[in-house]
């Protein structure tokens, strides 16, 4: 039995009266491509922040390579290995792709205070912004301002800036909202290329990337995991299919 | 007296890839991008200057610069060189505020606190040298190399203070809080009776610089030239650097740097004293361009005199505000001649800068951004 990469022990959360997590465990294996479904306002997002630090949960726990992390600064926790990508894209809207990309590079190197070299300039920072475009897609689109790109582009550089931090965990928020069919099976094939590389953990409505891509998939309902099994699992659970495919289509 | 660039405008930060803006490497001209989709020079063919537009230009409003005491001795108009002088010192406090303004949205309306600081660093200094006196110990100096270092020092000191305070804010929360510690050492000033209190402290002798009149006008205008020309050299180079383009992301979507490792605070805060430091350094020659210090200085009137010249000449671009000062500065010398009330005049032209040209006057002038 491997160490879970990821752990989260009895987790609460509430916003006054919301009850967003309700002792939720959840465990990511090295390797494994771990979705986290359910329908909406299930608190999916309210967890992967609680598990980035944004928002600090109640009560309960989280495990970084055997380390807890539930109380690590925000800004600390890529260091630590752990990566996120946001549903609505969080981007530099006045910097060009590559210059998002760069901040990414720059953020988990050394040397994010050096006030003299030219930016733009240090191929230690480029390089990898642009193998990392290269990789999800974009690397025509480098030089365009980020306030000029297509959505379905703007979720690519999302992926492309949480690769680029080195982490070994990646927390993946919707990679594929507001995609198309076929921008969304370009995105599941770039998933499929980082299946068993990292330890991802993905929130996704998509059900066809769902069971494609997942080892094992964590059903939310309420704030509440209700179950967590293999794809197959998951599609033949009578709970799931009443609170969530059923619902779906 | 400008010191326009061609830098595409519609590129924004991202074009500005020269350090100094004396390399710029952009080759457009100053052709908007009608797309909006504006695209980086590519960097990797940005290790040699090469000589664009960009480059010419500035060498021309350095020329112009260099220039000017020769002008004023031809025309026999005297006074230029003083409006001239004025204009730099500004200059280099505009530019610093920039620095955090434009390029970190931190809306400090405390600014003017480290001009009057470097301002009074002089005047005390000068006060004790003149009396015979020592202030703690010290017997004070005359020396520009001494006292201009130590004048920014003390107002570094007081940015990394009030920064490390104000910086736990944001939004209207800081513009008040900065405005309060402005206040706080207006009113300091005043209570100091012993250097002047509320009608200030004359000077009696510009810093020594060796093998420099100072006395001379037309020297300290160079030397403020060259201290302006440095400036902006570094801020350039600071706005570009690693350092710079983290200020930036985190002024751009804080959010975001944080989820990528970045401590907003240690960015702003490094930020915020680098600008006190230059805003220090303005007030320093000040003091020496005028002879005398007096609390105004440090009043929130002169804090939103550097915001509007900032944001008349465009926010985030290093040389805007310079273009700002001389629009400012330009603005009252023409509309006094009018009417004692220049503000009149100055209100509504910096209303329609603010809701037409967010760029400011640089912006328009090197081409609007769609």
């Amino acid at each position: 039995m491997t160490h879970p990469k990821l752990e989260i022990r009895g987790l609460q959360k509430s916003f006054g009266a919301v009850h967003a997590t309700q002792g939720v465990d959840l465990a990511v294996r090295p390797g494994e491509l771990h979705a986290l479904i359910g329908p909406n306002g299930a608190g999916k997002t309210t967890l992967l922040s609680q598990i980035s630090g944004e928002i600090l949960p109640d009560a309960g726990s989280i495990w970084l390579d055997g380390a807890d992390i539930t109380r690590m600064p925000a800004y600390r926790r890529p260091a630590a290995g752990l990566a996120r990508s946001f549903q609505i894209s969080q981007l530099y809207p006045d910097f060009s792709a590559e210059d998002n990309v760069a901040m990414a590079v720059q953020a988990r190197s050394p040397g994010g205070f050096n006030l003299w070299r030219n930016a733009r300039r240090m191929a230690r920072l480029r390089e990898p912004a642009r193998d990392a475009l290269e990789r999800v897609g974009l690397a025509g689109r480098a030089g365009v301002r980020v306030s000029a790109l297509a959505h379905g582009e703007k979720r690519q550089l999302e992926i492309a800036m949480a690769l680029s931090l080195d982490a070994s965990v990646l927390l993946l928020d919707e990679p594929m909202a507001g995609m198309g069919a076929e921008e969304s099976q370009r995105m599941t094939a770039l998933l499929q290329t980082l299946k068993g590389r990292y330890a991802i953990l993905l929130v996704e409505h998509d059900m066809d990337a769902v069971f494609a891509l997942a080892d094992r998939v964590t059903v939310l309902v309420y704030g509440k995991t209700i179950f967590t099994g293999t794809p197959d699992e998951v599609r033949r659970h009578p709970d799931v299919r009443a609170a969530y495919l059923g619902e779906e289509d | 007296m400008t010191r326009p660039t061609s830098t595409n405008p519609a590129a924004g930060p991202l074009s500005d890839a020269g350090g100094a803006g004396a390399s710029v490497s952009d080759t457009r001209g100053g052709a908007p991008n009608r797309d909006g989709a504006s695209r980086v020079s590519d960097t990797s063919s940005a290790g040699r200057p090469r000589i664009t537009r960009s480059v010419v230009v500035n060498a021309i409003g350095l020329l112009l610069f260099v220039l000017v005491p020769a002008i004023a001795q031809a025309t026999g108009e005297s006074f230029l060189v003083n409006l001239m002088t004025r204009f730099l010192i500004y200059a280099i406090a505009a530019v610093s505020l920039d620095l955090i303004l434009g390029y970190g949205a931190m809306v400090s309306f405390g600014h003017a606190a480290f001009f009057g600081l470097g301002g009074y660093v002089i005047g005390i200094a000068a006060y004790h040298v003149n009396m015979g006196e020592t202030i703690f110990g010290w017997s004070g100096s005359n020396a520009a190399l001494v006292m201009w270092p130590l004048a920014v020092a003390v107002a570094a000191l007081a940015g990394l203070v009030v920064g490390f305070l104000s910086l736990r804010t944001s939004g209207v929360q800081f513009i008040m809080i900065t405005l309060a510690f402005g206040q706080m050492l207006y009113f300091i000033l005043v209570g100091l009776m012993i250097y002047g209190g509320d009608d200030g402290l004359s000077i009696d002798a510009r810093n020594t610089l060796p093998g420099l009149n100072v006395n001379d006008p037309a020297s300290f205008y160079y030397v403020c030239l060259a201290l302006m020309t440095l400036w902006i050299i570094v801020c350039r180079r600071i706005v570009n650097s690693p350092f710079g383009m983290a200020l930036q992301s985190i002024k751009q979507n804080p959010r975001r740097s944080i989820a990528l490792g970045l401590a907003p605070l240690r960015y702003r805060l490094t930020a915020f004293v680098l600008s006190a430091a230059g805003t220090g350094l303005a007030g320093a020659l000040w003091a020496n361009y005028a002879l005398f210090v007096s609390p105004d200085m440090s009043a929130w009137q002169k804090s939103g005199e550097l915001m509007a010249m900032v944001i008349l000449g465009g926010m985030g671009s290093i040389f805007g505000p310079v273009l700002g000062v001389a629009v400012y500065l330009g603005l009252e010398q023409v509309a006094t001649g009018w009417t004692e009330h220049w503000m009149l005049i100055l209100g509504p032209v910096l209303v329609l800068v603010v809701l037409f040209g967010k760029r400011g006057v640089y912006g328009w002038l090197v081409g609007g951004k769609q």
